[in-house]
């Protein structure tokens, strides 16, 4: 486990519900039509304090992992509240305790910003979704835009202390995993994405 | 009026007056640290600089009633490139407009900026073509 990873986001839990408002009142709608295809076993990575449940509609199975142990404390009140059943695991995304071939969908959630390797995250996630299983993003990644790419990058040299990094090319690493991409919807600019992608057969 | 309707122009208000407050504040720092004998260059860089650090300090007082993205990226547009502007304007005229004028110009560049952003926003909302991976 990546204690300094997990200590900067046990940091960032006291502070992840104010900060993340007013967002999720923008966002929370485009989450739900995308979470709105979860189906089979799920596997939600990165659940942070949980804000992304009440999208998930009733009856799934779920198991829910972060790195960050004050995360998932913050994360309890709102695992009891979903209208299914949803475990709560501190785990981390780049070395998943699973077996292969154990889950139908796997969601993200501003997730692959968060991670160190993205990469080998991602690899993760293909090794334990079945084939043909889905992986579903709701992810902000680095504009093609070059003004506001160049402004990312500057801002990730600030934003990466406390919290993400705010230029990943997740889409491009989802296809270097090994995932076939399947949708990849712009939510804000062409920066915040939902994207769908499948574990070819 | 929609609830949705409600939340989505308060969010619009938002984003205006966060953009106002970033563009009138990067412009008045700028106005206050340039002057006409500073060389241009020297003058864009501190005005990158000042725009940089009040859109971060502005940005997140915002980010939790307006969301990271939505406080941040105009923002970041607003505070460098605006800092920039202001800060060439100010090098190379001898201050003939009053500090408010100044002000009122910034203003107005974060407002135009917001706009901007959200005529930009609309246009990339949306399906993106994939091609076979």
């Amino acid at each position: 486990m990546d204690l300094a990873l997990q200590a900067k986001w046990d940091r960032t839990s006291r502070t992840y519900g104010l900060l993340t408002w007013g967002e999720e009142r923008r966002f929370g709608a485009a989450k739900q039509r995308l979470f709105a295809e979860m189906e089979g076993r799920c596997l939600m990575a990165a659940a942070g304090t949980g804000v992304d449940f009440p999208h998930f509609r009733p009856g799934l199975t779920i198991t829910a992992i972060d790195v960050s142990p004050g995360m998932i404390e913050q994360a309890r009140d709102r695992a009891a509240a979903y209208p299914g059943s949803l475990t709560l695991q501190v785990m981390d995304l780049q070395a998943l305790q699973f077996a292969d071939t154990t889950f139908d969908t796997a969601v993200t959630s501003c997730t692959l910003c968060s991670v160190p390797d993205p990469l080998r995250g991602l690899r993760e996630l293909y090794r334990c979704l079945k084939p043909r299983g889905r992986l579903l993003m709701f992810e902000h990644v680095r504009s093609r835009i070059g003004p506001i790419a160049l402004l990312q990058d500057v801002m990730t040299f600030i934003t990466r202390r406390i919290g993400p990094d705010l230029n990943r090319d997740t889409v491009s690493n989802v296809v270097r995993a090994g995932f076939e991409l399947r949708r990849e919807t712009n939510v804000y600019l062409d920066i915040v994405k939902a994207i769908e992608a499948r574990r070819p057969a | 009026m929609n609830p949705n309707r409600m939340q989505n122009a308060l969010f619009a208000v938002g984003d205006y007056v966060g953009g106002l407050l970033i563009g009138g504040a990067t412009a008045a720092a700028v106005r206050g640290l340039v002057s006409p004998e500073t060389d241009m260059v020297v003058a864009m860089i501190i005005g990158m600089t000042v725009g940089m650090i009040l859109h971060l300090a502005i940005g997140l007082l915002l980010t939790p009633a307006l969301g990271m993205f939505h406080a941040m990226i105009p923002g970041s547009l607003i505070g460098m490139y605006g800092g920039m502007l202001f800060a060439m304007r100010d090098s190379m005229q001898a201050h003939t407009g009053s500090l408010g004028h100044a002000v009122g110009i910034g203003v107005a560049f974060g407002i135009l900026m917001i706009a901007a952003m959200h005529l930009y926003d609309r246009a990339l909302r949306g399906p993106v073509p994939v091609h076979p991976s």
